[in-house]
């Protein structure tokens, strides 16, 4: 459970691909502070629920309410920060 | 009944990929076989690894009758998607239904559920190609190419459908079969076929 900052941005970086399905893009190609929706890897509304489902399933993190997650998913940064801040496992 | 034309068919297996009856090779080293045909395609559309099998199954079949088209993705209002199988949506159901564990392991996940509906394939294709005219899914029992052929000439009972994409998409219990057909109502060129049961029977033999 105790890992580095950078050790848990790579950890969530992989776990995001392997959920998201994310083919041919590997956790170099995604920039820390780079925003997750949008333009960033253009992910959906789908996307965000698999992401709520992540932060419980892994990290023992339940987002009570889902529109918080429009803040936490801004980057991966901004996730990892929350999840080093907040995990249960 | 307006008399109907085959203008060109696609048909999928693990063993075989082919348009109009011409092979296609695909290598799947990885045994990631619809990937493999997706990347011996070419295509650059995401949102196909998001896909539950099925719906990967006819997307590429899709892929294979439409990818010369130029140009491609004019929207359409007269052309319907009308897919049947056996399995329904059963592989994804089996997908979603493992993330779903006793107790604590409660994880349904919202990607997989979201394939839960068979008929998301013929939206899948529908999305892709701007094809506004009907979609709909049929689960058979089994492969009848009597039911078939009627249901879809049913479709064009409607004078605004002008041409189809209609087959048979299956996929699970270890089956992994389709074939998609371009149906058409105008003078079709020389390539063209009857639309019929024999022409069904044929070309699901050949599967």
């Amino acid at each position: 459970m105790t890992c580095t900052m950078d050790e848990l941005i790579l950890k969530l970086k992989k776990e995001i691909i392997d959920v998201l399905n994310l083919e041919d893009i590997t956790p170099e190609d995604i920039t820390d502070d780079a925003p997750l929706f949008g333009e960033g890897l253009g992910l959906d509304s789908i996307d965000a629920l698999e992401l709520i489902v992540l932060m419980e399933k892994n990290y023992g993190i339940k987002l009570k309410d889902p529109s918080q997650g429009r803040e936490l998913f801004r980057s991966i940064r901004v996730m990892a920060d929350y999840i080093q801040a907040n995990r249960t496992k | 009944m307006r008399p109907l034309y085959v203008s060109r068919t696609a048909c999928i297996t693990r063993q075989s990929v082919s348009v109009n009856g011409k092979e296609l090779p695909v290598s799947s080293g990885d045994g990631r076989f619809l990937a493999a045909v997706y990347r011996t395609l070419g295509i650059d559309y995401p949102k196909f690894f998001k896909m539950d099998n099925l719906s990967k199954l006819g997307f590429l079949a899709s892929e294979l009758l439409l990818r010369e088209d130029r140009p491609r993705f004019v929207p359409r209002e007269d052309c319907a998607v009308i897919c049947f199988n056996r399995s329904a949506s059963l592989d994804a159901d089996t997908l979603y239904q493992a993330t779903i564990g006793p107790g604590e392991d409660y994880f349904p996940s919202p990607s997989l559920f979201v394939y839960t509906l068979p008929n998301i394939v013929t939206a899948e294709i529908a999305i892709r190609n701007k094809l506004y005219g009907e979609t709909s899914f049929y689960i058979c029992e089994a492969f009848s190419a009597h039911q078939l052929f009627t249901t879809v000439s049913h479709a064009f009972a409607d004078s605004s459908i002008r041409s189809a994409l209609a087959g048979w998409t299956e996929y699970g219990n270890e089956v992994c079969e389709a074939f998609l057909m371009q149906i058409e109502t105008f003078p079709p060129p020389e390539t063209a076929l009857p639309f019929s049961v024999e022409f069904l029977t044929r070309i699901k033999n050949k599967l």
